[in-house]
């Protein structure tokens, strides 16, 4: 569908902040994804809209029968993908998956709106967002355990090798979420959402927050 | 607040919240769930991609449907994103019934926040009807120890998640977190001896909503309060 771009480098290639775009695979949805969160991609976002946009207007057809508002859902869901892709997190799924659930939301809002339904509640509020489960996490356990220090070393050899490799760039090697994101080579959104994930379990098991 | 549920959704209704295509009544009973249930919060994943599999299958080139949305993308990328610090907590929401308060599910408390009023029913039984579709009957229901619901007979299905406190009826005990569906067959008679609050959509009325209980319902208002995130840390 989309022998305009080509790679010079191949996927998995480690990358780094200026090389970022160029290593982008223009073949993986999940990769364009990425590269428009990380670094505002604008090629990366025309080759997705233009894998999208129909598939997307399809959909809206689909659940409206109304050309006016599945035209409006192609606006407002790809507006969404751009203004929300630093959030994207490979651990929510593909980038196909990701796209659909915020169609459907934007969708369930336009078509609220059409029918003049009260404003009680929005997509957002019903499907659970980033994040979310992770602040329930934190939420549960609550102590008021005296923290000691030398604790929190042999607990964070607990932590999944994800989460721990994430709080060892941040906090160990002091660099940027941003520096981070590319060491790692993963989105932001989950270079976020796993220091967010490891910080909130170290201090449920020291027993603070 | 997550608890083991032992009465979940059907395949069919997660599903279709998964796709998006429930009333927005049974949307929100069955997200308050999701949240309380974490067998079917790690379902919904896999449900998602199916649904997103179904649903934005690629368009093969040659059908009319092909329209030309390239004028869309320059206002598009003009927009600033969303950077992910700038997401907030939302406020964790406790409803207070009588001496004690409930902590409710995000999206139950984001319809309880606009207020409910409470009217009193036949057999201790409190409810608080809120609209949020204009094909479902919702309402939050308080059931005060010892009561019980007069026998009624649903025209269509009627769910209930229980938020706090427990209930039985004929085929069963349900506790926090527990989904129960009843479809229009069933003749019930809930009765719960510590009390009980449920949030529950019907896509019909009760019949008794439209007896003379009704008419003896004086209104009662309960506080509602709206503790904010920053009180809880």
């Amino acid at each position: 569908m989309s022998s305009a771009v080509k790679s010079d480098t191949p996927a998995g290639a480690p990358r780094t902040s200026a090389a970022a775009t160029a290593a982008c695979n223009p073949d993986s949805d999940e990769s364009l994804l990425v590269a428009v969160g990380n670094h505002q991609d604008r090629a990366a976002f025309n080759l997705l809209f233009t894998r999208f946009s129909n598939r997307i207007y399809a959909m809206g057809m689909k659940l409206t029968r109304n050309e006016q508002l599945s035209h409006d859902l192609v606006q407002e869901a790809m507006l969404t993908v751009w203004q929300k892709a630093p959030l994207y997190d490979l651990d929510r799924g593909t980038a196909q998956s990701w796209i659909f659930t915020l169609t459907r939301n934007r969708c369930f809002d336009i078509l609220r709106k059409m029918k003049r339904q009260p404003a009680t509640v929005s997509a957002d509020d019903i499907w659970p967002q980033e994040g979310d489960g992770d602040s329930q996490l934190v939420h549960e356990e609550e102590g008021t355990m005296e923290v000691e220090v030398s604790k929190i070393e042999s607990f964070y050899g607990g932590l999944p090798a994800a989460q721990r490799a994430v709080i060892e760039q941040i906090y160990i090697h002091d660099r940027t979420h941003e520096e981070a994101a590319a060491v790692l080579d993963i989105p932001l959104g989950t270079l976020k959402s796993r220091l967010r994930l490891g910080v909130g379990k170290l201090r449920q098991m020291v027993g603070t927050e | 607040m997550t608890s083991e549920a032992k009465f979940h959704p059907t395949a069919e209704q997660l599903g279709g919240f998964a796709r998006g295509t429930l009333t927005a009544g049974m949307d929100v009973v069955i997200s308050a769930h999701v949240e309380l249930c974490a067998d079917c919060r790690s379902r919904i994943g896999s449900l998602e991609a199916e649904a997103a599999a179904e649903m934005l299958q690629a368009v093969p080139e040659t059908r009319p449907v092909n329209k030309d949305f390239s004028s869309m993308i320059d206002s598009i990328v003009n927009h600033a994103q969303t950077q992910a610090d700038e997401q907030t907590s939302d406020p964790v929401t406790e409803i207070h019934m009588l001496e004690h308060s409930v902590r409710l599910p995000k999206v139950l408390a984001k319809v309880a926040s606009e207020g409910l009023v409470w009217k009193k029913l036949a057999g201790g039984i409190n409810q608080a009807s809120v609209t949020l579709d204009d094909q479902t009957q919702c309402e939050f229901l308080y059931m005060k120890p010892g009561s019980q619901v007069p026998v009624h007979k649903h025209q269509g299905s009627e769910v209930t998640l229980v938020l706090d406190g427990s209930f039985s009826d004929e085929s069963g005990h349900y506790k926090q977190s527990d989904f129960v569906v009843r479809t229009a067959n069933d003749m019930h008679q809930p009765a719960s001896e510590e009390g009980c609050l449920c949030f529950a959509v019907l896509d019909s009325p009760l019949t008794f909503t439209k007896g003379l209980a009704r008419l003896l319902n004086p209104l009662i208002r309960y506080r509602f309060r709206r503790a904010t995130a920053a009180a809880s840390h």
